[in-house]
């Protein structure tokens, strides 16, 4: 086993990560290997000098020294404030929208369809070939037909459908 | 009371029961802040500001891992913003170390052996400050405050493959900050 792969199972064996093999390997390559035997004493001498015997306290009166400034903090906390008031305001004025939509829809009557110059005299009770009845009833034949293609070519144009 | 409640009731704003959370983990939390900043007035402010952030946050706080965790996640950050604007600082204690040997001499009286154990553990501590504050926080919670993998993993928010890729390259970063102080000893070694 190379010094490099070594070094990697020297730092795991300090958490105790090695698998019951790879304790053995690194033990066999520590004793052939006085670098790497040395290498594992420094670890351990930083990793003892690390280790705490004493942990200081924290300063006396903690919670009453912290108490006032949750106070002041609480006064300044924009999510407290968005909570107490935006959150409630969210569901008022969602509920508004739809109160607003419902009434525009109830009471606004919708547009009326706009009818075409027969569809208006049939509305009307009125006969919508009163005209064509006029010309039909013409005398001269000549003049019966030239109106009624004067007639029909205006229709097609407002229309858009083909009249004989 | 059961931890569970006494969380649900400080995000219900219950002062009370948040000054137990903050009895049970007072200690904890200040010793995170201390391992990192080296100095107990540092430390019990950045701890105060922790809770506070805590108290602040704690209405989105989901139960989506312990409460201990989620508070020495705040912890933890909340400190290594402090490092970071600090960082200029830790530079000048590297000049302050080099009288200080590591070896460990045979013929000492207890008494001289525990006075080199303490500066040697100052001293070790004061290198630590010197590498990335990455580097320093992994150590810290493993190496220091005795956390294990799984906890650094939730704490950190990293997986168990970076805890333990980072806490391999943090101890020899701080080996090799050391080398010059273990050459003493006599071993004509690779670093």
């Amino acid at each position: 086993m190379k010094c490099k792969k070594v070094e990697r199972f020297l730092l795991r064996s300090f958490d105790e990560l090695l698998k019951e093999e790879e304790k053995n390997e690194l033990k066999k390559h520590l004793e052939s290997c006085p670098l790497c035997q040395t290498k594992r004493e420094e670890y351990q001498t930083i990793l003892d000098a690390l280790k705490e015997k004493d942990f200081p306290e924290p300063k006396p009166y903690f919670w009453e020294r912290l108490q006032p400034k949750l106070k002041e903090r609480k006064k300044y906390d924009p999510w407290s404030l968005w909570k107490q008031w935006a959150l409630r305001a969210i569901p008022a004025s969602m509920l508004l929208v739809i109160l607003l939509a419902t009434a525009i829809m109830l009471f606004i009557p919708p547009q009326k369809e706009k009818l075409s110059d027969s569809g208006d005299l049939l509305l009307r009770n009125l006969d919508p070939l009163q005209e064509t009845t006029i010309l039909l009833e013409e005398e001269k034949v000549e003049d019966k037909n030239m109106m009624l293609i004067f007639v029909a070519m205006e229709e097609k144009n407002s229309t858009g459908r083909y009249l004989p | 009371m059961q931890e569970k409640e006494l969380v649900r009731l400080s995000k219900e704003g219950n002062k009370e029961a948040f000054a137990s959370l903050v009895k049970k983990y007072k200690t904890k939390v200040f010793n995170l802040a201390w391992s990192l900043t080296r100095d107990r007035e540092t430390a019990d402010d950045l701890a105060q500001e922790a809770f506070i952030k805590a108290y602040v946050a704690l209405p989105k706080f989901q139960f989506k891992s312990e409460f201990g965790t989620w508070l020495y996640r705040i912890t933890v950050n909340h400190t290594r913003d402090f490092l970071r604007k600090k960082s200029k600082m830790s530079k000048i204690l590297v000049e302050k170390m080099k009288e200080m040997p590591l070896v460990q001499e045979n013929e000492m009286t207890k008494k001289e052996k525990e006075l080199i154990s303490e500066q040697r553990r100052k001293f070790v501590r004061q290198c630590l400050q010197t590498i990335p504050e990455k580097y320093q926080v992994i150590i810290s919670l493993r190496d220091i405050q005795g956390f294990s993998y799984e906890e650094i993993t939730n704490i950190l928010k990293i997986s168990p493959g970076t805890v333990d890729s980072r806490l391999h390259r943090a101890r020899k970063m701080l080996r090799k900050k050391l080398a010059p102080f273990f050459i003493q000893k006599g071993g004509n070694h690779e670093m």
